[in-house]
């Protein structure tokens, strides 16, 4: 039986008058790589901020290894790793005072040093002052810093922001070892593609809802499919027109459509038209996600 | 929690030891000088413009009272406040805190350990300059004419430190209900400024003397009184207590509220949009 690391009920938060998420239902199992998926404002990082109690739920529940997120917040805290969105560091400090100070601060998590090796990877000079760097080396810091203590869970907003290419599949690799090692990552991010890399599991949340979570494979092959349909004679304008279809492209003799819903109605249409080839497109978690946000003709915009 | 409050202290080395030094500046000049400038102190002892500033210059022990017990206090104050609103209200708006808060501790631990180490910077700081005033006392002993010891010095020095307490403490719960440093500066430098200079005309016009039990200075006595003689016990133990109510409804705000990390999330939205 497969173990919750994360549990959200009916998640709830609102800052006055203003939303922050509503009724947020959330499973995130042991072992999992868990993306985190929405524009900025939709409320990814105040759903991460619930689960270290640094913002309170207005109603709901928020449990992590079967413990109350602000009840048990110390008990918890012991056992995770977590990467604010927004680093602030102790900029007059070394970065290598800085993981010594975490370290001593986190006595007794058994991996003492270890963040001399992450930092070593991920290249970064810890005998410089956090205030002489560049925004990426100070979210090195940042990653390092989550990593330092081997968590059993990782909560990471955006890790990989304002890293270079190289850097940034370093971070990918070390969330790909924490997966072989049996422990859990719950990362948001912004960049598609490594979500799509790396996560077996997504979340999309939008205004403040999760409205979709699904294993990513999943949803690509089941959400949205492209399809090229080639004709001996172009089929009339308009004969694609069905809901949850959106015509991309026309060209002489074929015609590129985005399909995410009545299937079998196109290609019945395409046989009643003397479909002579279809080719079926891999579709990204990119366009996808766009799909979800009414970004594109034929988007939902719900 | 013992970690928290080393590191704590650590982060304020350099202020205990800038603070500390620069203090001493009122012994070192203040103290030093005083053979040089006693018969002129005592023929202004009445003069009214030093009444309204708290001051009382008559005798040796009237002038440690008014550099020592008011001023240096009063200077010292000033860095409790400083960094009474920025060990929350200061981390939580550049962002430092939401490190600290995610840390495996309570966040009262977190409260008292900022607390104790603002506690013990104060006391270290104090303990300083009532060392370095003695040392300057002893030097200038046999040129004056006093029934002062070098220890009566110490404990009139030290005799201020709870006013510091109060409004370090202070300071911390404003920072901790406002979450705006700006703002628990702004009231707690009203604060400080409006009972001093309130405490003060209070003693020259019955207009003030109803609000004089708000006015913070008028639980500490800077005459040469209490210099000899030591602080009256029952403003001794109102300054503490207000320090000790500051620190419990810090404890009780922070307790139960978001941390705003620099700013909340929908005027994030709005910046980025």
């Amino acid at each position: 039986m497969s173990e919750k690391v994360i549990e959200t009920k009916a998640l709830t938060v609102y800052y006055g008058k203003h939303r922050g998420i509503v009724d947020v239902d959330l499973t995130v199992e042991k072992g999992e790589v868990f993306g985190f998926l929405g524009p900025n404002g939709a409320g990814k990082t105040t759903t991460q901020r619930v689960l270290v109690d640094v913002i309170r739920p207005t109603s709901g529940e928020a449990r992590i290894f079967g413990m109350d997120c602000r009840e048990q917040s110390v008990a918890i805290q012991e056992r995770i790793g977590y990467l604010p969105g927004e680093l602030a560091l102790y900029n007059n400090m070394r970065a290598r005072a800085f993981f010594e100070m975490l370290e001593y601060l986190r006595a007794g998590n058994g991996h003492k040093g270890y963040w001399r090796e992450l930092a070593g990877r991920l290249e970064l000079d810890t005998s410089r002052k956090i205030r002489e760097f560049s925004r990426g080396n100070k979210q090195k810091v940042g990653v390092v810093a989550a990593f330092m203590s081997r968590p059993e869970l990782l909560i990471l907003d955006e890790p990989t922001s304002g890293l270079d290419p190289l850097v940034q599949q370093t971070v990918l690799e070390l969330v790909r070892e924490a997966k072989a090692d049996g422990r859990t990552v719950f990362f948001s991010s912004h960049i598609l593609p490594e979500v799509q890399a790396v996560c077996d599991r997504v979340g999309i949340i939008r205004e403040g809802r999760l409205v979709e979570t699904e294993r990513v494979e999943d949803l690509v092959a089941r959400r949205m499919k492209r399809l090229s349909l080639i004709f001996p004679e172009p089929p009339p304008a308009g004969v694609f027109d069905l809901e949850g279809v959106a015509e991309l492209e026309r060209a002489a003799q074929g015609v590129t459509l985005e399909v995410r819903e009545n299937l079998p109605q196109v290609l019945a249409t395409a046989a009643q038209h003397d479909v002579s080839d279809i080719e079926t497109h891999n579709v990204s978690l990119e366009e996808i996600f766009l799909a979800y946000y009414g970004k594109r003709n034929g988007g939902n915009d719900g | 929690m013992v970690r928290l409050i080393w590191q704590e202290l650590k982060f304020r080395r350099n202020a205990i030891i800038g603070w500390g030094l620069g203090l001493c500046f009122f012994p070192l000049v203040y103290i030093g000088i005083y053979p040089s400038v006693a018969d002129e102190m005592a023929g202004l002892a009445d003069l009214e413009i030093y009444q309204a500033m708290g001051m009382s210059l008559g005798t040796f022990s009237d002038w440690i009272g008014s550099i020592l017990i008011l001023f240096m206090p009063l200077i010292a104050a000033i860095y409790a406040l400083i960094n009474g609103t920025g060990t929350l209200a200061g981390e939580e708006e550049d962002g430092r805190l939401e490190m600290i808060v995610t840390l495996p501790l309570r966040r009262w631990q977190i409260v008292i350990a900022k607390a104790i180490a603002l506690i013990i910077s104060t006391l270290v700081i104090f303990l300083f300059v009532s060392l370095v005033s003695a040392i300057v006392f002893l030097s200038i002993e046999n040129q004056i004419e006093t029934d002062l010891v070098a220890m009566d010095i110490v404990f009139a020095v030290m005799s201020a430190w709870p006013l510091v307490f109060a409004l370090g403490m202070l300071s911390m719960f404003l920072a901790a209900f406002s979450a705006s440093r700006r703002a628990a500066a702004m009231i707690a430098a009203a604060v400080l400024i409006v009972s001093y200079f309130g405490d003060n005309l209070a003693n020259s016009t019955t207009a003030l003397e109803p609000f004089e039990p708000f006015f913070i200075f008028t639980y500490l006595d800077s005459t040469g009184r209490a210099v000899v003689e030591g602080q009256q016990t029952g403003d001794v133990l109102v300054l503490l207590g207000v320090g000790v109510v500051s620190l419990l409804l810090t404890l009780f705000f922070f307790e139960r509220r978001n941390l705003t990390v620099g700013n909340w999330p929908w005027q994030r939205a709005r910046a980025e949009t």
